[in-house]
């Protein structure tokens, strides 16, 4: 047992040599900031998106209106919960739904600026019905047959769940052309 | 006459400012292939191929003529002129090919106009698989 004791000692002392208090927190330091930046690595960030973080989409200038509220600009072709009334944002999930890999492109007039913009309509999946906010416009849908211009599809049918729970309005870029042509 | 002929071309170039100018086949992208395709064409995997390697399809007449005929793109609500651009574009700017001949109205009309019935087994038997 003294031998043992002996051991651990000498190798705890040479330990002590070799190292210092601060080399530990250096590295320790180092472990921490490298933590808090795994989140932002590609991996499941459509799960992971915090509900209120602003997407690139959000520094189109001019946002008149109310994301909570149906008339909201982009919301022109939305048919189903806006999620920003679900803890999301107009362009997020809210936490603990995904979005869905697939779904519908339209655009929007945004009285702001004057301009159209190109607007992907996806769904969040995987959690209950949202309940709140529930929007039913319908500028340049079009019936079922044209399949990639409809939004009565449940577009979690890309997703990990078929549970429908809100719908996001995400700007992609702008239209010169706007949907419906004028 | 020299006169007319100014006259005519102001009056085309103001014709075309007011019908508006043809939207660039990358904003046609976004419209029409991006809700599937995804804005830089990865796809979805397991559910939509991505448009980052069609290359090989260009190497035989049935391979080209699939990626006009697939369902996707025969249903576009585009005309033939801007499809056969859109269609130059996505083999450019996704999958680094270069289409010789590029496509043209002509042929994508022609193309679009014969409805494939197994799109799958149209894709399989133009890769040779």
């Amino acid at each position: 047992m003294t031998e043992i004791d002996a051991r651990i000692e000498r190798a705890v002392r040479a330990l002590a040599r070799r190292t210092g208090r601060r080399a530990f927190l250096a590295r320790l330091g180092a472990l921490l900031t490298g933590a808090a930046g795994l989140p932002l690595l590609p991996v499941a960030r459509s799960a992971a998106e915090s509900p209120r973080a602003p997407g690139p989409d959000e520094n189109i200038p001019g946002k008149p209106g109310d994301p909570t509220d149906c008339d909201y600009w982009r919301h022109c072709a939305m048919d189903g919960f806006a999620c920003a009334c679900c803890g999301g944002s107009a362009s997020t999930c809210p936490p603990g739904a995904e979005k869905s890999p697939v779904g519908w492109v339209g655009s929007c007039h945004n009285p702001a600026d004057g301009k159209d913009y190109i607007i992907s309509y996806n769904d969040c999946c995987g959690k209950g019905w949202c309940g709140r906010c529930g929007c039913n416009r319908n500028e340049g849908e079009r019936p079922d047959y044209h399949w990639v211009r409809n939004n009565d599809i449940n577009w979690c049918v890309s997703a990990k769940s078929l549970v429908y729970h809100c719908s996001v309005a995400i700007v992609v870029g702008q239209a010169t052309e706007p949907q419906p042509e004028r | 006459m020299k006169a007319a002929l100014a006259v005519s071309g102001a009056a085309a170039v103001l014709w075309a400012a007011a019908a508006g100018a043809t939207p660039p086949p990358a904003e046609d992208y976004l419209l029409h292939c991006s809700g599937c395709h995804h804005a830089d064409g990865a796809g979805v995997p397991g559910v939509v191929p991505p448009l980052t390697g069609l290359a090989p399809f260009l190497a035989t007449p049935a391979g080209r003529a699939y990626l006009v005929r697939v369902p996707g793109v025969a249903q576009a609500a585009l005309d033939d002129a801007r499809l056969a651009a859109l269609l130059n574009w996505v083999m450019r700017e996704m999958s680094g090919a270069d289409p010789r001949p590029e496509y043209d109205a002509r042929e994508v009309g022609a193309l679009r106009a014969d409805p494939l019935r197994d799109a799958r087994a149209a894709r399989a038997s133009a890769l040779g698989r």
